[in-house]
């Protein structure tokens, strides 16, 4: 009996990992030309599988009755023994994030590529044919953190993930060193990051006795080993996707890697380290002491009031495109992470998740993840035709984009909309949510850094749209150096508008995520829709030990 | 494991040497002596990992899956570390000069 | 073993960890962790884990090893260290003492009784395909982080091979080198095959025959043996070679077996040795590839290729339009 028929969609989870993967090998054994196309019709089809994976999930019952994911243990074996894949809404927004960012980004890439034999920098604008390879690496460790139910395989993914993204970023500056400086810089950050994360994957393991994640919420209590392997987690993971403190490789990185590749770190590798800080937070949370996770909650949402304001602070001041939309990222975590003490409750609760502002916490969350992802890819691949349309992306040098390239320009501006959290964008449905939440939730305090950041973001994307405009009382400016095609041009525009009008009707996308509770405690339910089972050991979710 | 109290002491050493190692990453500003910093704290996390395997009465056999845990971190980590070496080569020595001047976009 | 042959293992383990990070010199410091390494594995062995124990001496014995041609060859004198900061010193020892605390909290509270997954582990052995527990665990219940952990090699492969920018090693002939390679290999070969077949009913497996195999590739360079060139596409292919093979295994038992890598315990075991022994070739490759890609050898040569070797059409994955 083929393992895919019975329980068609939860065959299919896994098919998000391998089907890049084989591709892939494949595109590094391949010549250019073959790669660029064979790394598009991958996303393609990947992106079909996972446009099934979501409506499988939207289709479940919902929270409710506990069947709020779709799951399939591999290998034939449930958990604890084996590994268990799990996608809930969550899993399903990212997702979806990923692969229409990935594609978007692989046009671009081909487009880059079938024009670099006659204008050679382009290919600077993606780094080459070594970036196929390494990018459908890059969109499997993604999609397999996105999918995965057990914690060390998350680890794995992680390194994956980590080891794909730093050898794209080296694939930047040719012009002596400077981008391999930069990536290993990033490499170091991501390392410690990792074992710290590994470190509290064993501490859970050494009491759960199970690396499968919601099994582990049974068979572990509150105590100080729990605590702990919190509070490793929080900071690992924090190191990964940039919080303040631990944010300063990211402005040297990003700006230093190809455009097309950070539109890809920015976009889309931040956000595996924080999906995954929230599932821990979500399955393992509920199970600590409340005083503990709220203290984390509080610690993490400090640092990220101030990685906001820092990081605008820092944007402002920046004389690049590339910098500026670096540091954007930086303050941009700061708002994601405030999702921890909203969700944990108001101080001085005595359960998880208690009072009304836990829900529109999380669907505020995702939403502006979602949000961010395709604004920060769209703003960074504009950034990039800029700089080759101009050679440079100093702002001095920018003048007269505006008349030149406009739909480049424009999509600078949507994307900084959208950042800012102005109606109607996604990024204000977002806010609005957050701000909602702040509100409910009693922790008011929030909401001045919600509302400053908005402002803040407002003027550095001002700041970037005003460098391309012509100079005052001046000659109209030349054209620029390099004409691009139109190709390069709409990718960007369409991310960065989507983030805009997405915001004009996101009921749909709010009731996906809320199933009706709003709690994105996702995995927790024990949807057994695992496929071709060998007798299996423990069920997910059943007897404890 | 016959002697009680080492397990005890090795979670203890485990943790010391993860602390040695990521500090002297941290405070560290040669990138070679970095690269074996980290090593060094990999292997407190594996030590801790492998203490995991063998708790309980002496004549149990080890439990088998951090064992196969600290195997992938192993190869892991070896991948890791030629990586950065790699890239230290390339930041100490760089291959010869590119006579573009641009940015990259 | 007394209880006192292990308090000074343990001691020995912790100063050769001081000493590796503090030695101030980059040959030092290479040396403090290639001892360090050795006492590892002598650490792995008295915890019961001789699979580790071989692991990390093959390995981590390797990757010192290469981490000490690189510092013996780098041809930049070692920086004078530019004092850090007090207020930086401060900050990281207040983090390391933090971070300390912390662990030692929490590990105190780690309970003493095995999981029992580990039993759980153990029932199933019998249908698994092979008779060592670990190798069951990495083959068949957790084949998929097997499976992730090739693809991780062969990313950092690809990485280093872009970085290396289809620059190759001109194959020099050291004749003393070539005459101890000569003796050595066909030992390290014969070790690496033992290690594998053996792999599973007893410590051994995929992952130490490819770190053997690996250094056989290593040496077998270095000596000028010019059948050992890992870089180009025949090193790439042959350490994809595994990747493709393990998701082809995928793609078999999903779409004509019972579910995505279910392995059926009739032909488990012939599927776990086919799996174990590609994989132990392009471990073995991988390796070679990530290691030589930064060898010392590199520097001298700049893009020149080996005379013959010109009509190769593809360069290195790596190489930039």
């Amino acid at each position: 009996m083929s393992g895919l028929v019975p329980g068609l969609l939860p065959g299919l989870l896994p098919v998000p990992v391998f089907l890049p993967l084989i591709a892939a090998a494949l595109a590094a054994l391949l010549p250019a030309r073959a790669r660029a196309w064979l790394g598009l019709a991958t996303v393609a089809c990947t992106a079909v599988v996972v446009t099934a994976i979501t409506a499988g999930v939207a289709g479940l019952p919902g929270r409710g009755s506990g069947e709020d994911a779709l799951s399939l243990a591999l290998a034939g074996w449930e958990a604890p023994v084996g590994i268990v894949l799990r996608a809930d809404a969550l899993s399903a927004v990212l997702l979806l994030l990923t692969s229409v960012v990935g594609l978007v980004v692989s046009v671009h890439a081909l487009a880059a590529g079938r024009d670099a034999d006659a204008l050679p920098s382009m290919s600077s604008l993606y780094g080459g044919p070594a970036f196929w390879p390494l990018w459908l690496a890059l969109f499997a460790a993604l999609n397999g953190v996105y999918v995965t139910g057990d914690l060390f395989n998350a680890y794995v993914m992680l390194e994956l993930l980590t080891l794909a993204a730093v050898s794209l970023v080296a694939l930047g500056g040719r012009a002596g060193n400077g981008a391999a400086a930069a990536a290993l810089r990033y490499l170091f950050v991501a390392v410690v990051g990792s074992l710290l994360f590994l470190m509290a994957v064993a501490l859970v393991y050494a009491e759960a006795g199970t690396l499968d994640l919601p099994l582990a919420a049974e068979r572990i209590g509150p105590g100080p080993l729990l605590h702990v392997a919190l509070a490793l987690a929080l900071v690992g993971l924090a190191a990964k996707f940039a919080l303040f403190p631990l944010h300063s490789w990211l402005p040297v990185a990003h700006p230093a890697a190809p455009a097309a590749v950070s539109a890809l770190l920015s976009g889309l590798v931040i956000k595996a380290a924080l999906f995954l800080l929230w599932r821990l937070w979500g399955i393992l949370g509920p199970v600590a002491e409340p005083v503990v996770l709220q203290g984390l909650g509080l610690a993490a949402g400090a640092a990220g009031s101030i990685a906001v304001l820092w990081g605008s602070f820092m944007a402002l001041r920046r004389r690049r495109l590339k910098p500026i939309i670096a540091y954007s990222t930086v303050a941009q975590v700061g708002y994601l992470v405030l999702l921890l003490p909203l969700t944990a409750g108001p101080v001085g609760a005595d359960a998880f998740g208690a009072g009304e502002g836990s829900g529109p916490g999380w669907t505020g969350g995702v939403v502006l993840v979602l949000a961010h992802g395709l604004a920060k890819a769209g703003m960074f691949l504009a950034a990039g035709n800029l700089a080759l349309a101009y050679r440079g992306d100093r702002l001095r040098g920018l003048g007269g984009a505006v008349t030149h390239m406009p739909l480049t320009v424009a999509t600078i501006g949507l994307a900084g909309v959208s950042l800012a959290g102005l109606p109607p964008s996604l990024g204000f449905a977002a806010k609005w949510q957050l701000l909602t939440s702040a509100l409910a939730g009693g922790q008011w305090w929030w909401v001045p850094v919600l509302l400053l950041g908005g402002l803040l973001t407002v003027a550095y994307t001002a700041l970037m749209v005003r460098a391309t405009f012509n100079q005052p009382g001046g000659p109209d400016a030349e054209p620029p150096a390099r004409r691009l095609p139109r190709t390069l041009v709409l990718g960007p525009f369409v991310l960065a508008a989507g983030s805009v009008l997405l915001g004009v009707a996101p009921a749909g996308l709010l009731e996906f995520l809320g199933s009706g509770t709003g709690d994105v405690t996702a995995g927790a339910g024990d949807a057994p829709g695992a496929a071709g089972d060998v007798p299996p050991s423990g069920a997910a979710g059943g007897d404890g030990s | 494991m016959t002697v009680s109290g080492l397990p005890e002491l090795m979670t203890v050493l485990a943790c010391a040497v993860l602390v040695i190692g990521l500090s002297a990453h941290l405070l560290v500003a040669d990138l070679f002596r970095r690269i074996i910093s980290l090593n060094v704290a990999s292997g407190g996390v594996m030590m801790l990992l492998l203490v995991l395997a063998v708790r309980g009465p002496g004549d149990q056999d080890p439990d088998p899956v951090p064992q196969a845990l600290v195997l992938t971190g192993i190869v892991i980590m070896a991948a890791v570390t030629g990586l950065a070496l790699a890239l230290a080569r390339r930041v100490e020595d760089p291959a010869d000069e590119d006579d573009r001047d641009e940015e990259t976009p | 073993m007394m209880p006192l042959l292990d308090l000074i293992l343990a001691g020995t383990v912790l100063v050769t960890a001081v000493l590796a990070v503090l030695a101030p010199r980059r040959d030092a410091a290479a040396s403090a962790f290639l001892i360090f390494g050795v006492l590892l594995a002598l650490l792995w062995a008295r915890l019961e884990a001789p699979d580790i124990a071989l692991a990390e001496a093959a390995l981590g014995g390797g990757v010192a090893g290469a981490l000490l041609v690189d510092a013996l060859h780098s041809r930049r004198p070692p920086q004078p260290q530019a004092a850090s900061s007090w207020a930086a010193r401060i900050t990281g020892a207040a983090a390391g003492a933090a971070l300390l605390a912390a662990l030692l909290i929490g590990v105190r509270a780690v309970p003493q009784a095995r999981a029992p997954l580990a039993e759980e582990a153990y029932a199933r052995i019998p249908v698994s395909g092979v008779e060592h527990p670990v190798t069951a665990v990495l083959l068949n219940y957790r084949s998929y982080d097997t499976l992730l952990e090739i693809a991780v090699l062969a990313v950092a492969a690809l990485g280093a091979a872009a970085l290396a920018q289809g620059h190759r090693p001109v194959v020099r002939s050291r004749p003393a080198v070539r005459g101890l390679a000569l003796v050595l290999l066909p030992v390290l070969l014969l070790l690496a095959a033992w290690l594998l077949v053996a792999g599973t009913s007893q410590p051994g497996g995929a992952f130490q025959a490819g770190a053997l195999l690996g250094a056989a590739l290593v040496i077998a360079h270095l000596a000028g043996i010019g059948l050992a060139r890992p870089q180009g596409l025949a090193g790439l292919a042959w350490t994809l070679a595994g990747l493709l093979s393990f998701l082809a295994l995928a793609a078999g038992t999903a779409v004509f077996g019972a579910g995505w890598l279910v392995l059926d315990p009739a032909w488990a075991p012939g599927a776990i040795l086919a799996i174990e022994a590609i994989l132990a070739v392009s471990i073995g490759a991988g390796l070679a590839l990530i290691f030589l890609s930064n060898s010392a050898s590199l520097q001298q040569n700049g893009p020149a290729g080996e005379p013959g070797r010109a009509a190769e059409a593809e360069p290195p994955a790596g190489a930039p339009s």
